[in-house]
């Protein structure tokens, strides 16, 4: 009976769906992949199941068949959605700082180990070699 | 006795004995008097009891579909079958801080029955009934698993659907609660060895504790992975959300900790570090579970918000000062001098951990750079996969590279020996590349392959030189095998540098395109050809499920589905992913003809080497229970090479 | 240097989760309101209750820089939000009317549903209905409920999201009205 009820209500909802969806090229689902679905915030728009999302892979299905660019689509969403909506944080302005900072991270962290082994006053060989006998040895 | 009452004394029994377990441990040490340390021990089984009563509490009140307790109305329904039941503890909020406080109370009895100094012992076990206080607090106070209704419904809603779709529900947490709990007992020795000053046993003490946890934490994560690639239904296993990065933060730390301390308990050197490396994990663990409880980056892991974001901060900042507080002083009167030169095995371990914090703090930069650029501007950014993935990149080449050299350097400063394996390990590198790029791989994907090759030879010729050594003195070559600890992690860097090979070729290589189908049309796509048949529906309890038949050529029939759940408005697509060496085959329905269903609308996404990252997870656990697994007592008085 | 360091640090930390916590992380700003745009203009089919009054098809460009607009998405699966806003939209429309001109926009939704919502509320102001979203997209929108106002001119004044009440609805409209 539950099926029944089930089917029935499922049917009902049939006298609205449009007919089926287009297909999607890959290429939909490339550019899809660096924009942020804004609903499920976490996801990109190739990922994510929303009402939103498949719209957003409809448009670039549609505008992809009138020829448009991958800049041109990415465009058309920020102007609606602003920056945020790339999932690439843009290299300009305040995301700017977040590609920077690694590479500084990276220098700072090469200047550190140079500084770390810079040759200062060796100690004496045989104090080297006692280290490394006593850590040799046995546990008393 | 109702389960809401059991609960309620379970959890107040379990802070009760850790408060007064806290203020016994402390006084134990401030007033040098044994007798309050024989005391806190005492109390460390008593606090286990309550905590596993209150657990016993929760999963009786599932089980008895207890709809009186808040807890069981919103995450459990009649309809769900007896696993889902089962792992309802952990599905939510007050049930997953229950779950983390009764596997901290566990690990406290273990860690406490190991003899040490009772200065050291002392602070040991404040620091681990502090934590203790803290999580049964919480529960007592602000998000208590048995908060009870005052019109209990006669059903629930049932668990988050997502959960329900499949068996890793049940171990997937688990493994992770397991290994970030597991970061507490080095760290509590970490905090004791700092404030007692006794720098050097501790990190011999707890080799196996660091071990264990990073052991979980790496299977949690692989199960994780695995679990988002077989459920969620957009074929990928890492997105570089939020709470990934919150779990992989301290991965990363434990792993840089993992290699220094090996350091330490064979060199005696990087004291300073490990202390460092301890206290950043074990911080980022608790930062971890703020970011997840709190609300403050939106994700799609987090858990419904709640009061204890406040409480988990707090508990941060204290662990966070409590750690860096005693770790600047001991960085004033320990002075770690390089006695290494830094084309040495020291050098690599210690280049090779700072890339692992430094990739630890390039994932906190990414995850909070947008919190902090609203904070100061108000602007909304976002940081997504692609600037992760940008930035990975090219630390994973150098810790490749490490990973590979590393074990072949001798300790201490370089010697002329090792220039042979040295171009040998260099022209495998070059090798490869060039034979991937000959074949049309792309520069990243060659690169990939060139590495696997470079550290597979190194991982041979590791093998050879162990065996080499036992034939000269006089044993079996294959009794190498015995040296766990070698064996153990050169299958472990063997499985890292597999699971490298599989992401970057599956990053690189992916193929995803939807097309709709009519009853009897087929469709050839990728080397797979497929006819779509029809569909089906059936009835499965707590959901309705549609499924599409398609015969294909290669793989039989493939039913994908789509699940419908009374509770969620659009239904969840559940995918079927065929495995195959070269290409993993997922298959999605998304929609279907509810009329008459004469068409269906499907997804395909071919991913190469997908199924090798799963296997190299398999491997890499392998390979670190082999290393724990215990050693009889022959092969212990037998080693032969220095480790 | 140590010492102090980590303390600033780890306070600097606290102040920055604090305030962290104190805001919702989901909300994103509205690039029309921001802009003061010209409202983005669509052609859609009216829901069959208002075809009488209002025809088959209703047109947005028709109807902009006449007077201000209050622009409302909804859907009938968005609870418990579109079903607390209705009735105010409901009760600020009959009184308004003559000045401000109330459109619903049924968004990702199935008919059926949609005119058993409108039945429930009895609501009277126009409703069209948009089953892709597109309108949606168009706007920036990024969930349901949204409240667009559009002022005189035909520029979007301001965006609420989520459900919205009297006192915020009354404020934006005496804002916009002359």
């Amino acid at each position: 009976m539950r099926l029944l009820l089930l089917l029935l209500a499922l049917s009902l909802t049939a006298l609205a769906q449009e007919g089926p969806p287009p297909d999607l090229p890959p290429e939909v689902f490339r550019i899809a992949r660096e924009l942020r679905c804004p609903v499920c915030q976490g996801e990109s728009a190739a990922e994510s199941n929303s009402g939103v999302a498949v719209e957003m892979r409809r448009i670039i299905a549609e505008m992809l068949e009138e020829g448009k660019t991958e800049a041109e689509i990415k465009a058309f969403f920020v102007e609606r959605y602003g920056d945020w909506i790339l999932y690439e944080p843009p290299r300009q302005g305040v995301t700017l700082w977040v590609w920077v900072l690694p590479v500084a991270g990276l220098l700072v962290l090469g200047l550190g180990l140079f500084a770390y082994f810079r040759p200062r006053r060796p100690l004496p060989m045989e104090l080297l070699e006692e280290a490394e006998r006593r850590l040799k040895e046995p546990p008393a | 006795m109702t389960p809401a009452l059991l609960g309620n004394l379970g959890v107040s029994l379990a802070l009760a004995f850790s408060l007064l377990g806290l203020a016994l441990s402390l006084l134990a040490y401030l007033q040098g008097d044994g007798r309050f340390l024989k005391g806190a021990r005492a109390l460390v089984p008593l606090a286990v009891l309550g905590a596993v009563a209150a657990f016993i509490a929760l999963e009786w009140a599932l089980l008895t579909h207890d709809f009186s307790l808040a807890y069981v109305a919103r995450n459990h329904s009649l309809q769900d079958p007896l696993w889902v039941t089962l792992v309802t503890p952990w599905a939510a909020l007050e049930g997953s801080i229950l779950l983390w406080g009764l596997l901290q109370t566990l690990y406290t009895l273990l860690a406490s029955r190991k003899p040490l100094d009772p200065w050291r012992a002392s602070l040991v076990l404040a620091v681990l009934f502090g934590i203790q206080v803290f999580f049964f607090g919480v529960m007592a106070t602000i998000a208590s698993p048995f908060a009870t209704l005052p019109n209990p419904p006669a059903d629930g809603t049932g668990p988050n659907p997502l959960l329900q779709n499949h068996w890793m529900m049940a171990v997937h947490p688990v493994l992770m609660y397991l290994g970030f709990v597991g970061l507490s007992v080095p760290y509590a020795y970490a905090v004791a060895a700092m404030a007692t000053r006794s720098y050097q046993t501790w990190v011999e003490e707890t080799r196996w504790w660091t071990l264990i946890a990073w052991g979980f934490l790496t299977s949690g994560k692989v199960a994780g992975m695995w679990w988002s690639y077989e459920v969620l239904g957009w074929g990928g296993y890492w997105a570089w959300d939020p709470v990934e990065n919150a779990s992989f933060i301290p991965w990363l730390l434990a792993t840089a900790f993992l290699h220094t301390a090996y350091v330490q308990q064979t060199r005696g050197a990087f004291k300073t570090w490990n202390f460092a490396f301890v206290t950043l994990a074990f911080a980022a663990t608790v930062l971890g579970t703020f970011l997840t409880r709190s609300g403050i980056i939106q994700s799609v892991h987090a858990f419904a918000e709640g009061p204890v974001g406040p409480a988990f901060l707090g508990f941060f900042l204290f662990a966070t000062a409590l750690g860096l507080g005693l770790l600047s002083r001991v960085s004033r009167e320990v002075r770690d001098v390089a006695l290494f030169h830094p084309f040495s095995r020291e050098g690599a371990l210690l280049l090779g951990a700072f890339f692992f914090s430094g990739w630890a703090l390039v994932v906190v930069l990414g995850t909070f750079y947008p919190l902090l650029v609203e904070a100061f501007s108000g602007a909304k950014v976002s940081v997504g996969a692609p600037f992760f993935n940008q930035v990975s990149a090219p630390i994973g080449v150098g810790i490749l590279l490490l990973m590979g050299v590393g074990p072949l350097l001798p300790w201490r400063r370089p010697r002329r020996e090792i220039l042979r394996n040295l171009y040998l390990l260099l022209s495998a590198l070059l090798l490869g590349t060039l034979l991937a790029l000959l074949r049309g791989y792309t520069l990243g994907a060659s690169l990939a392959v060139g590495l696997f090759l470079y550290n597979t030879l190194a991982v041979g010729l590791l093998f050879a030189e162990g065996m080499r050594a036992r034939r000269m003195a006089g044993l079996s070559p294959l009794s190498f095998m015995e040296n766990r600890k070698r064996v153990g992690s050169l299958i472990v860097h063997f499985a890292v540098a597999l699971m490298a090979l599989g992401i970057a070729f599956s990053q690189t290589y992916r193929l995803e395109v939807e097309k709709t189908l009519y009853r009897g049309q087929a469709w050839e796509v990728a080397g797979v050809r497929m006819a779509f048949q029809g569909v089906r529906a059936l009835d499965e309890g707590r959901r309705f499920a549609v499924e599409a038949l398609l015969s294909t050529d290669r793989f039989g029939e493939v039913r994908p589905r789509l699940h419908f759940y009374p509770q969620m408005q659009s239904p969840l697509p559940a995918p079927r992913v065929i495995y195959t060496p070269g290409n993993d085959y997922y298959f999605l329905l998304m929609d279907f003809d509810r009329e008459k269903g004469e068409w269906a609308s499907l997804r395909l996404i071919v991913t190469p080497m997908v199924l090798w990252i799963w296997v190299a997870g398999g491997l890499m656990a392998l390979g670190t229970l082999y290393i724990l697994w215990p050693a009889s007592r022959r092969e212990e008085t037998r080693g032969v090479s220095p480790a | 240097m140590k010492g102090w360091f980590w303390l600033l640090l780890v306070a600097f930390l606290a102040g920055l989760f604090w305030w962290g916590m104190q805001r919702n992380p989901r909300e994103l700003p509205s690039v029309l309101a921001k802009e003061r745009r010209p409202a983005p203009g669509f052609t859609l089919p009216l829901l069959p209750p208002y075809r009488a009054e209002w025809g088959e098809a209703f047109r947005l460009e028709d109807h902009l820089g006449k007077k201000p607009i209050v622009l409302n998405f909804w859907a009938s699966w968005c609870y418990p939000a579109c079903y607390e806003e209705a009735p105010v939209l409901e009760a600020a429309w009959r009184r308004h009317r003559e000045r401000v001109l109330f459109l619903g926009v049924n968004t990702q939704d199935k008919e059926p549903e949609a005119l058993r919502f409108i039945a429930q509320f009895g609501l009277t102001f126009p409703q069209v209905f948009d089953p892709r979203g597109r309108v949606g997209v168009d706007y920036g929108m990024y969930g349901v409920p949204e409240t667009f106002f559009i002022d005189g001119e035909g520029r979007v004044y301001a965006r609420h999201a989520g459900a919205i009440d009297e006192a915020t609805l009354e404020k934006y409209l005496k804002e916009m009205l002359p």
